[in-house]
């Protein structure tokens, strides 16, 4: 969307506003948008990577967290800071998971941080559900016609992660190191692969 | 479905199902109002103020052409206002005259 100045202006304007009047009627604190940033900025998709590392080896904590995404996170440490409830989903041979909000933009922040921008304009959204796989072709993944294709549509109150596959071969790394190779798009479910570190796509 | 029977059984945000053009996958790093309106949404929320669910119906109730027209965080600003007046924390009285305070200082800080 083309952005400028002046478009800006009015909107950030009535965002200070309502801020300064909220903060003023001692309905928010001062220091609730400055702490809350900090959570923000504090989480990213390196939080779920270490999640999906975990479950990679860990088949324990692994059965937890498909049994509860939330509570299994936050054993990890990673807080919530909403009432929402996290599925994970597991992909397999014969299973692709995509997760989408058909309404708006629901998403794991907690462990994913915010969304990417597609993710919340009406091409994703509307076709996801009955189109993934063109959908995800204009990613580059191409799922196989013999993969199951199960989308997810989330909630106000319960959002979902991928658990991607394991690649094939790595056998050696150790749990950081395989947290590395775990993409944003994986655990979106726009991308099926991993790529072994140091391999060229 | 042709185009006035789709306005009249689907809510703006209910897009699921419809057709749509390719994806356009750039991404933006958020503007520094952008992501105090972020997070604006989440203190709402834990504070028991305006939840999830409120501020996308107040996004919807916007309707299909701010809908269209608004960025993101654009809609959810102008919903958050409209929810505050519904439930009587904020008056647009008090919301236009703080607005145009910010404005002055921001003009008298350039």
């Amino acid at each position: 969307m083309a952005r400028d100045a002046e478009r800006d202006g009015i909107f950030e304007v009535m965002e200070t506003a309502v801020r300064e009047l909220l903060t003023d009627k001692g309905l928010i604190a001062a220091t609730d948008i400055r702490r809350q940033i900090e959570v923000l900025d504090s989480r990213s998709p390196a939080l779920g990577a270490a999640v999906v590392a975990r479950a990679w080896t860990d088949p324990a904590f692994k059965q937890r967290l498909l049994e509860n995404g939330r509570m299994a996170c936050e054993e990890l440490g990673i807080t919530f800071y909403d009432d929402t409830q996290l599925i994970v989903l597991e992909n397999t041979n014969e299973v692709h998971n995509l997760v989408v909000c058909t309404l708006c933009s629901c998403y794991p922040r907690p462990v994913l941080g915010l969304p990417p921008d597609w993710y919340k304009l009406k091409p994703y959204r509307a076709r996801a559900v009955y189109e993934p796989r063109q959908l995800l072709a204009e990613f580059g993944t191409v799922i196989p016609d013999d993969v199951e294709i199960r989308v997810s549509d989330s909630t106000a109150m319960v959002r979902f992660l991928i658990l991607p596959q394991r690649p094939a071969g790595i056998d050696d790394l150790t749990t950081d190191q395989l947290a590395a190779l775990v993409t944003r798009d994986a655990m979106i479910g726009v991308v099926r692969d991993l790529v072994p570190s140091g391999a060229v796509m | 479905m042709n185009d006035l029977s789709t306005l009249i059984t689907r809510l703006p945000n209910d897009v699921g199902g419809q057709p749509a053009g390719p994806l356009d996958r750039s991404e933006h790093e958020l503007l520094p109002w952008e992501k105090r309106c972020h997070a604006l949404a989440d203190v709402l929320d834990f504070r028991k103020i305006i939840n999830t669910e409120e501020k996308r119906r107040g996004v919807e109730a916007l309707g299909s052409e701010q809908i269209g027209k608004l960025g993101y965080y654009e809609r959810w600003i102008v919903a958050f206002a409209n929810i505050l007046f519904q439930k009587g924390l904020l008056t647009p009285a008090e919301l236009a005259v703080r607005m145009q305070a910010v404005e002055e200082r921001q003009r008298s800080s350039e």
